[in-house]
């Protein structure tokens, strides 16, 4: 009999797939979520309408409905469809005992076990074909993708008006089988949809035919080991036309690396093997079961020979003949046969403040190994990634620059390559910081935050005093303003001094602002005199504490405002000969509260559930036991009494309990500090000298290059600053060319400027000439008081004009002048103590950065403390 | 200090890629389904100070793609310095599809992870033809077929101070023909029987950190005392024993003496131990080809040498691979076969990485003139200070540095090679510590992590 061809009459599909549920628990639980089905749904009406059978309004796609929601879309259709009817599920499947009757699990689906298992919120197979019997239709196609699909074939003989019904079941009776790669369909629904997606004639036959021997090429089998076989039941000569050949396609969807195509062939290859899921539902009931009788079995099979099972899949087998007769079944899980025993677990990316980067690290190093992050096969779940980058740079890069950090277009903004890796996970000190970023958010962010309730863990920002300037009473450690604790400091000892970490790196130094300029920021400029110090601040707190033992006069009359964690944690240097410090604490500075940012990105919906599933469990074992009991080691406070988790040992001078301490910081307190801050000297001045000698042709390209580093850099000035940039070549009378006069620009006439003019000459440089003349320049111009800046990029060569009288002429003005130079040098130990460069830096107070910086960040975060910058 | 460290760990796998100028020819014809458009490369930023030669052999593809009148163009995106952000940054990405590449230049370590989570795809066998070094070619494959395309090798080697030891009487101070760890200990007693003045403090310096360069030492030693290390079998099963893992500690001990041993060794990552090397304080050095140019513009030919490390050194590298999500997968292949095409790597060669083919270091193969870059300029001002032979290549390219890939081991190929570098230089801590166990009590205490780590 030829198949009917049903295009024309009035068709109908349902395509079912129930990929979450309600109860996954045990004991009455199903064995889990199957994320794989959602794809299918996709795929099969995709699949569906490029064969042009039934229109696109003729397919009705019902995504894990409860039994109520199955059984009206059901009686729906099966009352339209004249032509054919079709009905498509994917799902739990489940009997009661080998050999019955099947059930389709809806999402509300549970499970009563015993001698004869019961299956509330699960369809009768029987019930669906008697509903489907109902329909007027000619043809009913029934496509099963489940656990036990096979079993229904028993059921089909059975049933008295079945000559319409042709019924297409993945999986031969009594076999389970694996939902594979929960990022793709499942192996069974996506060799069919390749094989509907094939431009040729293919009724239901060909497709149960062609199927069977696709998936027997792949090698797939079932959970018991056997060859993995798609069955078909129809009455003699009936079938169905499902997918006309000849046509115009539509356009062809995405190539899809995992729709197996059996090797070999003319084909292209085919994607690797899917992975096996990292995240399962393991019901802890099976995985008792699979431990115990693992040990006993494991080695009886392993005998070498394809297909060698790996022990997971004797875990597997064993686990099917173990459960049939409970009348449960199936995990999705593939079982790919030569695979190494675990699969590579989700990445998860966290980004944190720099002050927070090693206790957020260890952390995570604990958690990685944890039980909780571990799979009863002995696999981690999730691997974690710390990083950290300049606390404000995070700031404004999720603020208004999600965009470039997704894809970035251009060299100058890289978010990927300047801040790091889009972050799943952002821990920063302060819950502020979130608030900041949706404050001032672009309309078209590509990133969204979701800040947890509560903060992980407390630790106040303290005024670490050294020993020899501390004062013991309580009446001076507690209950006054930061500006008076430092005045009274200095009353104590005229030479006493205060540093803080800056702000724009690390949220202390942010949060100490705070405190410095007082409320309202009224006290910009009494603040920073209280910190002034020669040179450029310390990134972070921490090596605020390690930079100030390099001389030890300095450690000892120098408090530093650090977060008080770090008087336990401690910092790695100097650990014998550092200034014991006490710690003081101000009233009016909030203190560092590290707490959780889940940060979804647009379109990186390909593993959903299951990065959310790893960043809650890494969230909630932050916020635990355990989590915490790496917080207390490092000397933080309860989020919520305040408290110190662990008592203070010898030799840690802090309070127990320094009442009052403050409340939360506030998102415009911050952000007022901020921009205070950066406005404190006013708009800025930069000089940059491009050495444009013969020998920098070895530097020169790219954003790794001299012009390209300078490029980058000019992110952190603004249209009120002013900024010049020479070229460096040539001795005698004139050192240097100017490829950008010294004064305020717009970023792109600048960048168009140094595109235009920065070219390598054949010539020498004279960087002793050309740094004399900038200084000079400078100097001339400092009588307005702006912040000032010179910066030479070079890459060395010519330092042999840089020694000797020539070498302290530049020494003796940098002095004179008093404008800091920093120095990027593009050789390797460029800055080691002694070179030229680093002393020039060193001299006049700016910074030495070779290859052993970032430099590009480096450069920018040097530039954007004398700018006003860009925002 | 963060972002130093950053910059520091950045430095350690350095080997960035570049390009050249493939083997000619007009490009193949994109497959049916690629979507006309931007590829886009993802490579960590180049640390290395190669002057973009990765860009250029990026622009020669564009070049050609233009002339070719095809609407395909390749775009770099360059990711953080740090290795382990340039990992955490593709895996997170190619999972979720929170951004959008089609080649991602992997460490040859990470290979086996991202074939076996199925976020890149198989390649064409002819991709890695013979020419393709043997070893380096090792590191495309995953189970039997092909990943990710050699782009540039590494290996480890012996820097030394030739002008050290001709002073101390060494009567033949070129080490070129290679030396053992007992003749490397006998020259340092000789060093120090007749010391340097100046900043000389002791023989040798390597990256002990707890980082990567941990684990490439200790590989080395291990590779050099047990004969076929491996550690894992191929499919990334743990195979390894603790009489394996102690005789690997017993020569990671000797390697790492204290007479020998710069103390800053044991905290040292690349940055740090060349730093050390070029300030004197050490006469040899263990580390990577890239600083060959580098150390030539700090020292003179007559002060400085390279030879082979002793015992065996550990491959690195990097390879390209195309992604899973690529729409574009088919031209994204035949920009791979470009930019490891027998041109290309002989412009990396002369860029200063190590070249992934054999022909680069013979002469049948020359860098276009369009991605060679510029050359010096008249006035000898910026002469190349790196020797180079007739051929143009560094000196050392035939008689070192192809020699010591050929001969150079892997680190163990597993899909789970983060969790096994982090058990494996955790592990080994204790040896570096105040009181160091035994041995066999070390292995042991390894066996155990690395079997956790690893489970089979």
């Amino acid at each position: 009999m030829t198949p009917l061809d049903p295009r024309g009459l009035v068709n109908r599909a349902l395509l079912v797939g129930v990929s979450e549920y309600d109860l996954t628990e045990p004991p009455h639980g199903v064995p889990g979520d199957l994320p794989a089905v959602k794809h299918n749904l996709n795929r099969m009406r995709e699949a569906l309408v490029r064969g042009r059978v039934f229109g696109e309004r003729e397919i009705e796609v019902a995504r894990s409905p409860s039994l109520d929601d199955f059984g009206r879309a059901l009686r729906a259709v099966a009352g339209e469809a004249e032509g054919v009817l079709l009905l498509y599920f994917a799902g739990h499947g489940a009997i009661p005992s080998a050999g019955d009757e099947l059930f389709l699990q809806m999402r509300n689906a549970s499970v009563v076990a015993g001698g004869h298992a019961v299956f509330p919120g699960a369809e009768m197979f029987t019930t669906v074909l008697t509903v489907l019997a109902t329909s007027p239709a000619r043809r009913i196609v029934v496509i099963l993708d489940c656990c036990f699909a096979g079993n229904a074939a028993r059921v089909w003989e059975h049933f008295d008006d079945k000559r319409r019904v042709m019924l297409l079941m993945s999986v031969q009776a009594n076999h389970r089988t694996d939902a594979g790669d929960p990022r793709e369909p499942t192996p069974f629904t996506a060799v069919l949809a390749a094989l509907l997606d094939e431009d040729r004639d293919t009724t239901l036959s060909d497709l149960a035919d062609r199927s069977r021997e696709r998936m027997t090429a792949l090698g797939l089998r079932t959970l018991r080991d056997d060859p993995w076989e798609p069955q078909l039941r129809t009455e003699r000569g009936m079938d169905v036309l499902l997918r006309p050949g000849g046509g115009q396609d539509p356009p062809a969807p995405p190539p899809r690396p995992s729709v197996p195509t059996p090797p070999p062939g003319p084909a292209p290859p085919p994607g690797p093997t899917p992975p096996q899921g990292p995240f399962r539902a393991f019901p802890a009931v099976l995985l008792a079961l699979a431990r115990g009788l693992r040990a006993a079995l494991t080695d009886r099979f392993r005998t070498p020979g394809p297909p060698r099972p790996s022990r997971r899949a004797v875990t597997r087998i064993v686990l099917a003949a173990g459960l049939l007769g409970l009348g449960l079944y199936g995990l999705p899980r593939w079982t790919g046969g030569d695979e190494a025993a675990c699969a590579p677990p989700l990445e998860l990316r966290v980004l944190t403040d720099p002050d927070l980067e090693p206790t957020v690290r260890a952390a995570a190093d604990a958690y990685l190994t944890s039980g909780e992050n571990t799979t009863g096969d002995g696999c981690r779940r999730t691997g974690v990634t710390v990083y950290s980058a300049g606390s404000s740079d995070v700031v404004d890069a999720l603020r208004a620059q999600t965009g470039a950090w997704q894809e970035p277009r251009n060299e100058d903004v890289n978010p990927q390559r300047d801040i790091g890796p889009q972050p799943d996970v952002w821990i920063p000190a302060s819950r502020a910081d979130a608030d900041r970023v949706e404050a001032g958010r672009d309309t078209d962010a590509v990133a969204a935050l979701e800040p947890a309730e509560e903060p992980l863990a407390y630790s106040p920002v303290v005024l670490a005093v050294p020993d020899a300037l501390s004062s013991e009473a309580l009446d001076d450690r507690v209950g006054r303003p930061l500006s008076e604790m430092v005045d009274r400091l200095t009353a104590r000892d005229g030479n006493a001094a205060v540093r803080r970490p800056d702000p724009e790196f690390t949220d202390t130094g942010l949060l100490a602002t705070v405190g410095l300029y007082g409320a309202d920021a009224r006290a910009v400029a009494r603040g920073e005199r209280m910190v002034a110090q020669p040179g450029p601040p310390s990134p972070t707190a921490a090596e605020l504490l390690c930079t100030l033992p390099d001389d030890d006069a300095v450690d000892h009359r120098t408090a530093a405002l650090v977060p008080e964690f770090l008087l336990r944690s401690g910092v790695g240097c100097d650990a014998t000969t550092r200034s014991t410090r006490y710690a003081q604490y101000p009233e009016d500075v909030p203190g560092v509260e590290p707490v959780y940012v889940r940060v979804r990105w647009r379109g990186a919906d390909r593993d959903e559930r299951e990065r959310d599933a790893s960043a809650d469990g890494f969230r909630d074992w932050l916020a635990g036991e355990r989590g915490r009991a790496v917080f207390a080691r490092d000397g933080f406070r309860s989020a919520y009494d305040r408290e110190l988790l662990d008592a203070p040992r010898d030799g840690e001078h802090m309070l127990h309990a320094p009442t009052p301490l403050v409340e939360s910081a506030g998102r415009d307190a911050m952000e007022r500090a901020l921009r205070a801050y950066r406005d404190a000297g006013g708009p800025g001045r930069v000089l940059f000298l491009l050495d444009s000698s013969g020998s920098m042709i070895g530097q020169w390209q790219g954003p790794s290059g001299g012009p390209g580093l300078l490029r980058q850099s000019l992110g952190g000035l603004g249209e009120r600053d002013e900024y010049g940039v020479w070229a460096v070549a040539g001795t005698g009378d004139r050192p240097y060319g100017t490829l950008l006069r010294l004064g305020p620009h717009g970023r792109a006439d600048a960048a168009r400027a140094l595109d235009a003019g920065a070219r390598v000459r054949d010539a020498e440089a004279d960087p002793h000439a050309a740094l004399l003349a900038a200084l000079d320049e400078m100097g001339e111009r400092g009588d307005d008081r702006r912040p000032q800046l010179i910066v030479h990029i070079t890459d060395g060569e010519d330092n042999g004009r840089l020694t000797g009288e020539r070498l302290d002429d530049v020494l003796d003005r940098a002095r004179a002048t008093g404008v800091p130079v920093t120095v990027v040098s593009l050789q390797s130990g460029g800055c080691d103590p002694g070179r030229p460069d680093r002393r020039i830096a060193d001299v006049s107070g700016g910074r030495c950065l070779d290859l052993g910086d970032d430099l590009g960040a480096a450069l920018h975060d040097e530039v954007a403390r004398t700018g006003t910058g860009e925002g | 200090m963060v972002r130093r460290l950053a910059a520091l760990l950045a430095l350690l796998l350095v080997l960035a890629a570049c390009t050249g100028g493939g083997d000619g020819g007009a490009p193949a014809a994109p497959t049916a389904r690629d979507v006309p458009g931007t590829i886009v490369v993802a490579s960590g930023r180049d640390v290395t100070g190669k002057n973009g030669v990765r860009r250029r052999l990026i622009d020669a593809w564009n070049q050609r793609e233009q002339r070719a009148g095809t609407q395909f163009r390749a775009r770099l995106v360059e990711l953080p310095g740090s290795a382990d952000e340039q990992r955490s940054q593709l895996l997170g990405a190619l999972q979720s599809r929170s951004a959008e590449y089609d080649v991602v230049n992997l460490d040859v370590t990470w290979v086996p992870e991202f074939a076996a989570a199925g976020l890149v795809r198989v390649l064409p066998e002819e991709l890695v033809d013979e020419d393709v070094i043997r070893s380096v070619a090792g590191t495309a494959r995953w189970g039997g077929k092909v990943y990710a395309v050699p782009f540039n090798s590494d290996v480890g080697l012996l820097y030394y101070r030739r002008d050290h030891l001709a002073r101390a009487g060494v009567e033949r101070p070129d080490l070129s023909g290679g030396l053992t760890w007992e003749r490397l200990r006998d020259l340092v007693e000789t060093l120090d029987g007749r010391p340097a003045r100046g900043a000389y403090r002791k023989g040798w310096t390597t990256q002990l950190a707890a980082y990567e360069g941990r684990t490439v030492n200790a590989v080395e030693a291990f590779a050099s005392a047990v004969r076929d290390f491996a550690l894992v079998d191929e499919e990334g099963r743990y195979t390894g024993t603790v009489e394996e893992l102690a005789a690997g500690i017993a020569e990671l001990r000797r390697r790492t003496e204290t007479p020998y041993t710069l103390q800053d060794a044991f905290h040292s990552d690349e940055a740090a131990s060349l730093s050390d090397f070029a300030e004197g304080r050490t006469a040899f050095l263990r580390h990577w080809p890239y600083v060959y140019p580098a150390l030539y513009r700090t020292f003179t030919r007559e002060q400085l040498g390279v030879a082979p490390l002793p015992g065996r050194a550990v491959l690195g590298g990097q390879n390209l691979a195309v992604t899973s999500a690529s729409q574009r997968s088919g031209k994204a292949a035949e920009l791979i076969r470009f930019l490891t095409g027998r041109e290309s790597e002989r412009c990396l060669l002369d860029a200063g990485f190590a070249a992934t083919r054999e022909s680069a270091y013979g002469d049948g193969v020359r860098c276009a003139t369009a991605v060679a870059g510029p050359s010096a300029s008249p006035t000898g001002e910026g002469a190349d200070p790196v020797p180079r032979d007739a051929g143009g290549r560094p000196a050392y390219a035939r008689t070192i540095l192809l020699p010591a890939l050929r001969d150079a081991v892997h680190r163990p190929r597993t899909p789970l090679y983060g969790a096994f570098t982090q058990t494996f230089t955790a592990g080994l801590g204790p040896l570096f510590g105040d009181a160091p166990p035994t041995d066999e009590a070390l292995a042991e205490q390894l066996d155990e992590a690395l079997r956790k780590a690893l489970p089979d």
